[in-house]
This record gives C-alpha cells, sequence and structure tokens, in this order.
C-alpha cells in the first residue's frame, strides 16, 4: 500500500495500457451508497469531454496514474447527485473533526492504493488540516515533485482519520443519498456540540440540528447562546423544532420560546405533545426574570411519611434532568412542602429509615421573587436547588445551581 | 398626542436598532489614514477634488451592500468564501497582499496617535509603544467590546468638521459647483493629481473594510430574511462616512489652501482646518478626535486582520481559544502590532506622508478584492436569489476598471 495526496492526483496524466496519455484526472468520486471510503471512479478530462474511468480498471495511482485499458469504454460523465466529489466537496471545505472536537478546514486529501489482484484500489484513508497539505498545494507545479515529497517528509503530519471525519452538507436530499448522519458528531458531550455548531456558519448549523437525533439536539441546544439558539429554532421548521423542544428542561424551553416570536413560538407549542405544552406554557406565563421563569417543573417529591425505600423508587421513576435530582421534597397530606432531604442522605441511610427523620428544613421562595433574590439565597444558603412555591405553599417548581450560573455568567 | 409619542419612539427605537456592523465600520473608516488624506486633499487641491465624493459614495454603498448581503446570505466570512470558492493558492496570494496593505493601515493608525499625542508635547517614541501595548492588551483581554460604544460616541467629533467647515466661510457655491461637475482634464497628467484621487477611493474603500463588514454580520448572526434592515444600515453608514470627508476637505480647502498652505506636513498643520471653530484650542480639539479614531482603528485592524487571513489558511482563530490552541492568530496579530508600532520609531519619519501613503496602497489592491467579491456575488450556487443585479455589478466593475486604470496612469506620470 501506499498514500498518495489528492492534490497529486489532479492534474495527473492519465495514460493506457499502452503508455499514450488519455487525460488528466479532474475530480475523484466516491458513491457511499456502494462504500463508504472507496473511490468508485476518476472523472479525466479527455480531448472527448468528460470520461469516467472506473477504478476497477486502476494500475496504478500517483503523479501519473496508469489504467489497464485504451480508455475507449470509459462512458461520457454526466453530473450525479449520489457521489461524493473529493475536490468539490471536500478539499477546501469545512468538516467537524469529531475526535478534535473543532470545525476545520480541508488542505489536502490523503488516499490510499492497494494492490489486489491486476488492479490497485484506491481509498480515502485521511484529511490534512496541516502545514503539509497546505505546502503541497501551494508549490506544486512550482518546486519539482521530488524535491517536494523529500521537504514535505520533513513536516510533521496533521491528519484526521477518515472514520473522525463528519462532513457539512446543507441539503437534505444530498445528506441522505451521502448518508451523512453526523454519527461522530452525536455521540459527542452536547457542550461539545454546541461549541462545534457556533463556529458553523446558519445553514450548516441547521443541516446539523435537522439530522441530529432529538434527544441529542436538545440537549446542544440548551448549552447554546441564547441568541443562537433563537437563530437555529427560527430556521427549523415548526415540526422539528417542536421534536427537539419537547425534549428540552421544561425551563429551558420556556425561555427559549420566550425569546421567539409570538405567533412562531405559538406554532411550535401547537406542535408539542399535549402534556409538554402545557408545562412549557405555564412557565411561558411568567416573567423571564423571576424565580418562577427560571424554574423547571421536573422535580422529585414524595409524602412525609413515607421511608427511604419511597424515595428511592420516586428517582428511579423520574426523567427530568439530573440536576435536579439532587434534592427529594416532602410534602404532607394538604400537598405543602414541609422538609427537603438532600440526595446524599438517601445514599447513606438504610432502606426503612422514616424520611422525616432525615428531613430538613426547605428553603423555599414564591413565583415572582426577582432573579437578585434568588442567586442571593442560593449563595446564602450553599444551595443546590430552591424549591419554588405557588400561592398554597405547593411546590410550583425548583431552580438549580446550574440555571443560576448561567443566569449570573448572562448578565455581564 | 400619546399615540404620536409612541409612533416616534418607536422610530428612533428602529433608528437605533439598525446602527449596527454598517455604521460602525464606516466610522472605523474615517480612521488618522482617512482624516490625513482629506485633510491633504483639500489642502493640496482646494475643491478641486470634490468631485470624486459622489462617485465614491455611490461606488462605497454598492461594495459595502455586496460584502454584507454575502455575509447575510452564506452566513461565512469573506476569506471563508474566497477559500472555499478559489482554493489554497489564489487565497494564500490575497491574504499575503491583505497582510501587507492592512500592516500599512495599522503603521497609519499609530501615526495618528504619535501625532496627536505630539500636539500635547509627548514623545511618539512614549507614546506608540504603549499605545500598541494598551491596544494589544484591550483585544486580548476581551475588554474591546465594552469600550467599543466609548469609541462610537467620541466618533461625533467627525460633526466638529462639519461645523468648522460651516463658520469657515467656504465658497458654498464653488465647493457645490465643485462636487458635481467633471474633473478638468488635465488632472490626468498630473501624478500627485492621481495620487490623491486613488488615495481618497483607498481610504474610503479600503480592502479590509470588506473583510471586516463582512465577518461582524456573520458575527451578529444576521441571515438573508433580516437582511432588509441591515442594509439601510450600512446605506447610512456610507452616507454618513462622505459628509464628513466632504466637510473635512471643504474645511482644509477653506482655511488650509485659501492661505496658501498647501502641503500639510504635520498633525499640527492638519488641525488649523479647525481653527474657525475651536480658535487657539483647534489643536486640542484635532487632537482629542485623531487620537480616538486612530486608537479605534487600531483595535479593529490588527484583529480583524487575524481573523480573516487564519480562516482563509485554515488555522485555528478566536480570542476564546488559548495561546497554545491558536499560535498562529496569536502571534500574526501579535507581529502586526509591535512591527506597525516599531515602524513608528524610524526616526524623522514622514507621519502624514506615511499615512497616506497606505491608502494608496488600500486603492491598488482593492480591484483584485472587488473581483473576487464580484464573482462570488454572482455566483448563484452562492447566493440563490440574492446575486448581484445588473447595475450593481456595473457600478462595481467600473470601480475595477477605473482603479486599475488610475494605478497604471500614476505609473505612468511618475518620474
Amino acid at each position: 500500500m501506499s498514500l498518495v495526496a489528492l492534490s497529486e492526483l489532479l492534474g495527473a496524466p492519465v495514460r493506457g495500457a499502452t503508455g499514450a496519455v488519455l487525460g488528466r484526472v479532474r475530480e475523484i468520486a466516491i458513491a457511499p451508497q456502494d462504500h463508504p471510503t472507496r473511490i468508485a471512479y476518476l472523472i479525466v478530462r479527455t480531448a472527448d469531454g468528460e470520461r469516467v474511468l472506473p477504478s476497477a480498471v486502476l494500475k496504478s495511482c500517483g503523479s501519473t496514474v496508469r489504467t489497464a485499458d485504451d480508455g475507449s469504454a470509459w462512458e461520457k460523465y454526466s453530473a450525479s447527485d449520489g457521489v461524493l466529489l473529493l475536490k468539490r466537496d471536500l478539499l477546501d471545505q469545512q468538516i467537524i473533526d469529531v475526535h478534535g472536537r473543532k470545525v476545520v478546514r480541508v488542505n489536502d486529501v490523503e488516499l490510499d492504493s492497494t494492490p489486489v489482484n491486476s488492479h490497485v484500489v484506491l481509498s480515502v484513508v485521511a484529511v490534512d488540516v496541516g502545514a503539509r497539505g497546505a505546502i503541497r498545494r501551494l508549490t506544486k507545479g512550482i518546486v519539482p515533485s521530488f524535491t517536494l515529497r523529500t521537504l514535505l517528509a520533513r513536516i510533521p503530519p496533521r491528519v484526521i482519520p477518515w472514520a473522525y471525519v463528519d462532513l457539512l452538507e446543507t441539503d437534505p436530499a444530498r445528506r441522505v443519498k451521502l448518508k451523512i448522519v453526523y454519527e461522530g458528531l452525536s455521540k459527542l458531550h452536547p457542550a461539545d456540540i454546541a461549541n462545534i455548531v457556533e463556529d458553523l456558519p446558519h445553514a450548516e448549523r441547521e443541516a446539523v440540528f435537522e439530522t441530529l437525533d432529538e434527544e441529542v439536539a436538545a440537549e446542544a441546544l440548551e448549552e447554546l447562546d441564547p441568541k443562537v439558539q433563537v437563530s437555529i429554532v427560527e430556521s427549523l421548521d415548526s415540526d422539528r423544532a417542536a421534536d427537539i423542544v419537547e425534549e428540552m428542561d421544561p425551563d429551558a424551553a420556556a425561555d427559549l420560546l420566550g425569546e421567539l416570536p409570538e405567533g412562531r413560538s405559538g406554532e411550535i407549542l401547537n406542535e408539542m405533545e399535549p402534556e409538554e405544552r402545557q408545562e412549557v406554557a405555564q412557565l411561558l406565563e411568567f416573567g423571564e426574570h423571576t424565580a418562577a421563569g427560571r424554574m423547571t417543573t421536573e422535580f422529585v417529591a414524595v409524602g412525609d411519611h413515607g421511608i427511604v425505600d419511597d424515595a428511592i423508587e420516586a428517582l428511579r421513576q423520574f426523567e427530568g434532568s439530573r440536576e435536579a435530582v439532587a434534592t427529594v421534597y416532602l410534602y404532607n397530606v394538604a400537598f405543602k412542602i414541609v422538609g427537603a432531604v438532600p440526595l446524599v442522605k438517601l445514599a447513606i441511610s438504610p432502606a426503612t429509615t422514616p424520611l422525616s427523620q432525615l428531613a430538613e428544613p426547605a428553603v423555599t421562595c414564591t413565583a415572582d421573587t426577582p432573579d437578585d433574590d434568588v442567586a442571593a439565597l442560593f449563595d446564602k444558603y450553599n444551595l443546590v436547588t430552591l424549591a419554588v412555591l405557588d400561592e398554597h405553599e405547593r411546590l410550583a417548581g425548583i431552580i438549580t445551581a446550574d440555571d443560576v450560573i448561567t443566569m449570573l455568567r448572562h448578565r455581564r | 398626542m400619546l399615540s404620536r409619542l409612541k409612533h416616534w419612539r418607536a422610530r428612533l427605537l428602529l433608528l437605533l436598532a439598525v446602527i449596527g456592523p454598517g455604521f460602525i465600520t464606516a466610522n472605523v473608516d474615517n480612521d488618522a489614514g482617512g482624516i490625513f488624506t482629506y485633510s491633504q486633499a483639500g489642502a493640496q487641491f482646494g475643491y478641486s477634488l470634490l468631485w470624486t465624493m459622489i462617485p465614491i459614495t455611490i461606488a462605497l454603498i454598492v461594495v459595502q451592500e455586496m460584502a454584507s448581503r454575502l455575509g447575510a446570505v452564506t452566513g461565512k466570512g469573506l476569506s471563508d468564501l474566497i477559500r472555499e470558492e478559489f482554493g489554497f493558492r489564489l487565497t494564500f496570494i490575497v491574504m499575503v497582499t491583505l497582510i501587507v496593505t492592512n500592516f500599512g493601515n495599522v503603521v497609519a493608525e499609530f501615526a495618528g496617535i504619535a501625532s496627536s499625542l505630539e500636539l500635547f508635547g509627548l514623545s511618539r517614541y512614549v507614546v506608540v509603544p504603549v499605545a500598541a501595548f494598551a491596544v494589544w492588551l484591550l483585544v486580548v483581554r476581551g475588554t474591546y467590546a465594552s469600550i467599543e460604544k466609548i469609541f462610537l460616541t467620541a466618533s461625533a467629533f467627525y460633526v466638529t468638521y462639519i461645523i468648522a467647515g460651516l463658520i469657515a466661510h467656504p465658497d458654498w457655491k464653488a465647493a457645490a459647483f465643485a462636487t458635481v461637475t467633471r474633473p478638468e482634464a488635465a488632472g490626468i497628467r498630473n501624478y500627485g493629481y492621481i495620487y490623491m484621487v486613488i488615495a481618497l477611493v483607498g481610504t474610503t474603500i479600503a480592502p479590509w473594510m470588506q473583510f471586516y463588514l463582512q465577518a461582524s454580520i456573520v458575527e451578529k448572526g444576521i441571515t438573508a430574511r433580516q437582511y432588509a434592515a441591515s442594509r439601510w444600515d450600512v446605506i447610512l453608514g456610507c452616507v454618513f462616512t462622505d459628509v464628513v470627508a466632504w466637510f473635512i476637505i471643504v474645511a482644509c480647502a477653506a482655511t488650509l489652501y485659501a492661505n496658501g498652505h498647501h502641503d500639510i506636513g504635520s498633525a499640527a498643520d492638519a488641525a488649523q482646518a479647525l481653527r474657525p471653530l475651536a480658535g487657539e484650542y483647534a489643536y486640542l480639539l484635532f487632537a482629542a478626535g485623531l487620537f480616538n479614531a486612530s486608537l479605534f482603528a487600531a483595535s479593529i485592524l490588527p484583529i480583524s486582520t487575524a481573523y480573516a487571513v487564519c480562516e482563509g489558511l485554515g488555522f485555528e482563530s478566536g480570542l476564546d481559544k488559548k495561546f497554545r490552541e491558536a499560535p498562529v492568530f496569536y502571534w500574526l496579530y501579535t507581529v502586526i502590532i509591535v512591527l506597525g508600532a516599531a515602524v513608528l520609531l524610524v526616526p524623522g519619519l514622514p507621519l502624514v506622508y506615511v499615512s497616506v501613503l497606505s491608502q494608496v496602497a488600500n486603492g491598488i489592491v482593492l480591484p483584485l478584492v472587488l473581483v473576487f467579491m464580484l464573482m462570488l456575488t454572482n455566483d448563484r450556487e452562492l447566493m440563490g436569489t440574492y446575486t448581484n443585479s445588473r447595475r450593481f455589478n456595473a457600478i462595481a466593475w467600473t470601480t475595477v476598471v477605473v482603479m486599475v486604470l488610475l494605478t497604471v496612469l500614476m505609473l505612468v506620470t511618475h518620474r
């Protein structure tokens, strides 16, 4: 096997079985439907127009491309949506480096040619994003290729293996044909996804959010700057936006919808499942800069006569965010909040301990408490969660510490 | 009554909302290079270069509109687009050219800082290193964003030129007439005259502004749908810039040129134009304004150059990255500032001359950048329905041809 760079292949003369030059390489194509990395064909510019050189007749690939035939059987090239053209779609374009968790620009593409039986198999192995590819592109045709090779060999390569490359494609139909599903991206931490998305142009952002799994998309969306959130959701159709918003924390969803133009947030609400819609709509009615505007309605509360096991069971059933389970709230027969049990205490107590023995007084506030006072409460009592009570002293929702940190940071 | 009040408030808010990237770019455009070039044009040629103002304004609006439309539609910076559409080698050439011309502009900004503070008797050997370090820190620490508004507000200084122009009792009829008449044909044989025309175009339609404006539009997240409002921001900014430019020329023509003072050797000379307004204190006013304008542009130019170059060539960039993560970005930024400031330490450097020269370089490079912008804005695959109109193409291509011709003429007439 040997490595050859895309920029070396482009423009390289193609010689037939007799040694005669048949044309020059113009493009290199992968058909992802057939094989994800293997080159399907080369497009060769010949005296008789652009022709398709099937990879099965390739004999060698380097600064000269040799074929086993004489080119008479090559078909005329006609543009096709379903193939990835390495020069047009990859060279100089931005891609997501899944391993390095960032957006990078492709300087060159590395291909591997391995002899199999009588021909060579050409496949993509990596994209070059470092100085080596850049200098090769810059000096090609100016410096003799032999000198260039020895020079380039001294530069440490910066390549991303093909398996860690996620392509960016804004056309949904083409995404399907090229099998672009952002598999690598969706496995990253939502905060990393958000970081990557912030580096992308808006059409590409939209493409990512159209394709990602709803749950992953929702978590990533929450991590984004509010302004970016709004622009992404505005660009999605209401149906898709609703699917994602449903998966978000209700408080984050309410904040987001509150920032959207009224007509638009109404459309999205309409598309949502009734249960989620109700929760979010409720939160939307409160002022954004009050406790109610900050709180989430997903929390864990159990009766005050229960035992530790009851609380653990409630935690098992709970589907809300991880931050919300830090405290289990206790209510009495009238559903008034009478105490709070930190998660730690549950973890270290025997399963049959009555919860009332573990309870601490719950720190609470009313729905209209302003942001500043909420932050002050967290500071004063070193809280992880704060209970927000309605007019009947029932638990309306809770505010978690991460929300307060976000709120304080955004204020600067 | 109440409804009318509300109506007015809504209008005012709309206007304030419109003040965005276009207006800011336009203000930065009246930097040290700009002030010196317009002053010199008025002092050297009186009213006779005023005819350039209307064509320049039209070209400026067209070019700036193209840059902001490119940004809004594609969500990408100008150097990104050049890279994606024209490949590595051409991008490299454009980027090297951009670094060289922008470097000239940075030198001009430091010249502005040096000469404004020299009016207060401060030595440039102290002022320039301190200013360079301050600018470097300001941007790297991220404090720039919070003081941008201070710079913008202080830009109100330009209004003093309008007032000075009014008080100087210029020959309004002659000035107005000179603005709308065709230039005299004799000008094309005069090297100094062509040099100044190129400088005027170069300072008003600077190549770096297009990169900066497009980047700001992208940064602000303006998309094709919200684009209509931005267009007004751009037009307003361009008109404001050129009204100020017109008054600087007129003020200098009415004071310096009229008194036979045809060459501006230093900031002290240029400050004389404000004498009708501020009398003995003219130099104070001028120094404060020039200092603000220079520092404003000096905070923007090096960093916007570093962004454009790194994005085009594919290096990590961004102030949110650590030095280790984006070494090229930080080094480029630092070197532009340090070397730009170092040039000022050359003893006896003619500050005004160097500033105007950097604007001539802008004018020479402009067609190169414009050709790329034109090809991009006419690319249907890229722009969809937002491609250039025929009229826009005509204006922009004319600008390209005229600038190339002027450059050739300048070289031919040079002896």
